[in-house]
C-alpha cells in the first residue's frame, strides 16, 4: 500500500536490526523502579511554544535512568515526550450545520519515531481511540455554550511515547500479556489530558476547572507480590495486573473520563481513587505551568501588550489611518 | 453633520491583520534618510534569524536533532532499518572499485526523507488530512537535495559479507565480497511550530541529525541467513557526510501590481523570511550553497520560482549572502557535536 503522497520505503520493504545478544540471552537488567509506590515520575510541563496556534504546550516525563549511560544503543526506558496545540476557537464554516456549542476536534498522532517500532503515518486505530478518550476528558470541562458556531481543534503530537512493556519481554509476549497490552497507551492519555488542559488554558478558552490525568496501576514482580503504583511505568514490572486512567477536575471533584484496562474486577474502586491521588498530584504541576504561563504573557502589565509588543517590533506606538 | 472623519488609529496588530502588505511596507520604506529599512520582526532585510540546535534528544532513533530558527521548530529523527538484498526486486550490482555509492541510493531508495506538516504547527495545516501541497513539494525537494548532494556516501550504508577461505580453494584468488544487505534511512521531520522558511529549517536538521547517526555494526551471519548487529555503542559508527551544504531562503518583497509599469515599483530582498512575510511575497529564491575547503564558491543549488525581480546581480549578492550564512550554520552545527 504504497502512499503516493509521501516518500516510501523500497519496494522490498526494510526489517529493524536484529542485535546478537539480545536473541539468547539478555544481558541488561529490567529498569527498576526507584521511587515510592505513591511518587509520580519529575513532569517538565511548559505552554506557550507555538506562537502561531492560540494556545499551546510541551509535556515530559524524566526517565529515572539516563538510557545513555549503558553503552549499549538498545534504550533501557524511554520517556514520555508530547506537544500539544489548540486552534481556536473559530467560526465553522457557513456551509457547516447550525451548532450552540463549539465543536471540540481531538487529533493524536504519534510520530514515526516515538516507538522501538517505527510508525506509519497514518493514524491507526489505537491513535483514534485515544482521540476519542481525550475529547471525552475534554468535553466535561469546556465551556462550550459560550462559542455558538464556532469550532476547537486540539492536536497532540507524541514525539516519544511510552513502552507497553520492556523490551526483554518483547519476545516472550504471546498469550495473555500481548493481547493486554496496550499499557503505555494509559500513560499517554494521561499526559495528553494534562497537556491539553494546560494548552486550552493558554488558549484563553473558558473552563470550569483544569482537568489533570492520572494513572495507576495493579503491578507484580513475578512472585505473587502485587502492590498498586501511581505513574507505572510498564517496562519496570514484571507484570501489570490493571491499569486505570483519570481525567480530574481537582476544585469540583469530579471526573470526565474513566478508562480501566486489565482485570480490576477485586479492587477497581480502589484502583480509581489512587488514579485520583495521581491526578492530584499532577494538578499541582498542571496548576503551577498554567500560572508561569500567564505571568509570562501578562506579566508586564495589560493583556494589551498583543503580539507585536512581544516580538520587540520596533512600532510600538499606534499607526494612523486615515479616511 | 458629523465633522471630516478623522484619523483613525490602529494598534500595530490590527493594521498588519488589515492591510498586510501596506502595512510591511511602512515597516521597510524609511521616513528619513538617516534610517535604514527595517523589517515588521526588527530585522534589517537581509538579516537572518539564528539557529539553536539540540541533538540526540529522542531514545528511539539512530540520530536525532532539534532546530529551531526564530519561531520554526522542527523535529528530526534518522532510523536506520535493514534492506536485505535478497528483498530487492531487480537485483542491483555493483559497478567497480570506481562506483562512489551515490547510484546506489537513488536507485534503491536509501534514504527516505517525509516532512509532516500536519501537527498542528500553524492553523494552516491542520490534521485529518492528506499531506498539503507544500508538504509534498517540500518532501521532494528535500529528497532531490540529498540525492544531488551526494551527502550520505553510499558505501558506509552497504552490508558486506566475504565468504571465510576454505582449503580447496585456490589460495591466491580471494573470495568475493558481495552486499548481502543495506542500511535504509527513514529521515523523518516534524514540525513543531511553523512560521516561515520551512526549507532551511528542515535541511539544517537532516544535517544535525544524519552527523548524529549512529549505525549499529553489522553483519551477514551464514548460519542464520540473517543480518545481526552489536548494540555495543563503541562498535557502532558515525557517518562521514560530504561536505555540509546549507539551505538560505529569500523572499521578493515588490509594490509591482497589475496598474503600476515594473519600473515604479520598489523591490527589497528579504533574508530568511517569517511566516507573516512569506504571505505577501510571491517571488522565492533559495540557495544551497557548500563552500570547499577556501570558503568560497560551491553553489549547488538554485531555486527560484514567482518573479522576474532577481536578476544576474542581485542574485550574485544573494549567493555571497548565502555564502555568509553558511559560515554562521557552521558554527553552530560543529559546536552541536561533541
Amino acid at each position: 500500500m504504497a502512499d503516493r503522497r509521501r516518500i516510501n520505503a523500497p519496494p522490498g520493504g526494510t526489517v529493524p536490526p536484529i542485535f546478537a545478544n539480545t536473541i539468547s540471552t539478555t544481558s541488561t537488567q529490567r529498569p527498576k523502579r526507584t521511587r515510592q509506590p505513591t511518587d509520580l515520575r519529575k513532569v517538565f510541563l511548559r505552554t506557550g511554544l507555538v506562537p502561531s496556534a492560540s494556545g499551546s504546550s510541551y509535556l515530559e516525563l524524566h526517565a529515572p535512568t539516563p538510557s545513555s549511560s549503558t553503552g549499549s544503543l538498545v534504550p533501557s526506558t524511554s520517556s514520555l515526550k508530547l506537544t500539544c496545540t489548540v486552534h481556536g476557537p473559530r467560526p465553522l464554516p457557513r456551509n457547516a450545520a447550525f451548532s450552540s456549542t463549539m465543536l471540540l476536534t481531538t487529533h493524536v498522532k504519534f510520530a514515526p519515531f516515538a516507538t522501538r517500532q517505527r510508525r506509519g503515518y497514518l493514524r491507526d486505530a489505537a491513535e483514534r481511540d485515544l482521540g476519542v478518550h481525550l475529547e471525552a476528558a475534554l468535553r466535561g470541562v469546556v465551556i462550550g455554550e459560550r462559542w455558538p458556531k464556532s469550532a476547537c481543534e486540539v492536536v497532540i503530537t507524541v514525539l516519544e511515547g511510552e513502552e507497553d512493556r520492556w523490551w526483554g519481554d518483547e519476545k516472550n509476549a504471546t498469550g495473555e500479556g500481548a493481547r493486554l497490552g496496550g499499557w503505555g497507551l494509559m500513560n499517554v492519555l494521561a499526559g495528553a489530558i494534562t497537556a491539553a488542559s494546560a494548552a486550552i488554558a493558554d488558549a484563553g478558552i473558558d473552563c470550569v476547572d483544569l482537568v489533570a490525568g492520572g494513572v495507576a496501576a495493579e503491578v507484580g514482580d513475578g512472585q505473587g507480590k502485587e502492590e498498586v503504583v501511581l505513574d507505572p511505568c510498564p517496562s519496570e514490572h514484571e507484570r501489570v495486573g490493571a491499569a486505570c486512567v483519570v481525567g480530574y477536575l481537582g476544585a469540583r471533584d469530579e471526573l470526565t473520563e474513566v478508562w480501566m484496562k486489565g482485570d480490576g474486577s477485586g479492587s477497581a474502586d480502589g484502583l480509581i481513587d489512587r488514579a485520583v491521588e495521581a491526578a492530584a498530584l499532577m494538578r499541582t504541576v498542571l496548576a503551577e505551568a498554567v500560572r508561569e504561563g500567564a505571568m509570562m504573557k501578562y506579566g508586564s502589565g495589560l493583556p494589551e501588550a498583543d503580539g507585536a509588543a512581544k516580538k520587540g517590533s520596533v512600532k510600538a506606538e499606534d499607526v494612523a489611518m486615515t479616511g | 453633520m458629523a465633522s471630516a472623519p478623522s484619523a483613525i488609529s490602529f494598534p500595530p496588530a490590527t493594521f498588519a491583520k488589515l492591510s498586510p502588505a501596506p502595512f510591511v511596507l511602512a515597516h521597510l520604506k524609511p521616513t528619513s534618510s538617516s534610517q535604514s529599512s527595517t523589517r515588521p520582526s526588527g530585522r534589517s532585510p537581509s538579516e537572518f534569524r539564528s539557529p539553536t540546535i539540540n541533538t540526540g534528544s529522542l531514545t528511539h532513533a539512530s540520530g536525532s536533532a532539534v532546530v529551531r530558527i526564530g519561531d520554526t521548530a522542527v523535529v528530526c529523527g534518522v532510523r536506520g532499518e535493514i534492506l536485505r538484498a535478497s528483498d530487492i526486486p531487480h537485483p542491483y550490482t555493483t559497478s567497480g572499485p570506481g562506483d562512489d555509492g551515490s547510484k546506489e541510493i537513488e536507485e534503491l531508495g536509501l534514504l527516505i526523507p517525509n516532512l509532516e506538516l500536519s501537527t498542528g504547527c500553524s492553523p494552516a495545516h491542520l490534521p485529518g488530512n492528506a499531506p498539503s501541497t507544500l508538504a509534498q513539494s517540500l518532501s521532494q525537494r528535500l529528497l532531490s537535495l540529498l540525492h544531488i548532494s551526494k551527502l550520505v556516501d553510499g558505501r558506509e550504508l552497504r552490508i558486506e559479507y566475504q565468504a571465510p577461505q576454505t582449503d580447496d580453494e585456490v589460495p591466491d584468488q580471494p573470495s568475493e565480497v558481495v552486499t548481502k544487505a543495506y542500511w535504509a534511512l527513514y529521515i523523518d521531520l516534524l514540525f513543531i511550530s511553523l512560521d516561515g522558511n520551512p526549507f532551511d529549517a528542515a535541511w539544517a536538521a537532516i544535517i544535525a541529525a544524519l552527523r548524529d547517526v549512529r549505525l549499529p555494526n553489522a553483519w551477514w551471519d551464514p548460519d542464520r541467513e540473517a543480518v545481526l548487529c552489536s548494540d555495543r555503542v563503541a562498535e557502532s559508527k558515525r557517518l562521514n557526510l560530504r561536505g555540509m551544504p546549507i539551505a538560505s531562503t529569500f523572499a521578493v518583497f515588490s509594490t509591482a501590481n497589475p496598474q503600476r509599469r515594473r519600473e515604479e515599483a520598489e523591490i527589497w530582498v528579504l533574508a530568511d523570511p517569517d511566516g507573516f512575510e512569506e504571505e505577501q511575497c510571491a517571488e522565492t529564491v533559495t540557495i544551497v550553497v557548500a563552500p570547499k575547503q577556501g570558503g568560497k564558491g560551491g553553489v549547488l543549488r538554485i531555486e527560484k520560482s514567482g518573479g522576474g525581480v532577481v536578476g544576474r546581480e542581485e542574485m550574485a549578492d544573494l549567493i555571497s549572502q548565502a555564502e555568509d550564512r553558511w559560515s554562521g550554520w557552521e558554527q553552530v552545527l560543529l559546536q552541536e557535536r561533541q
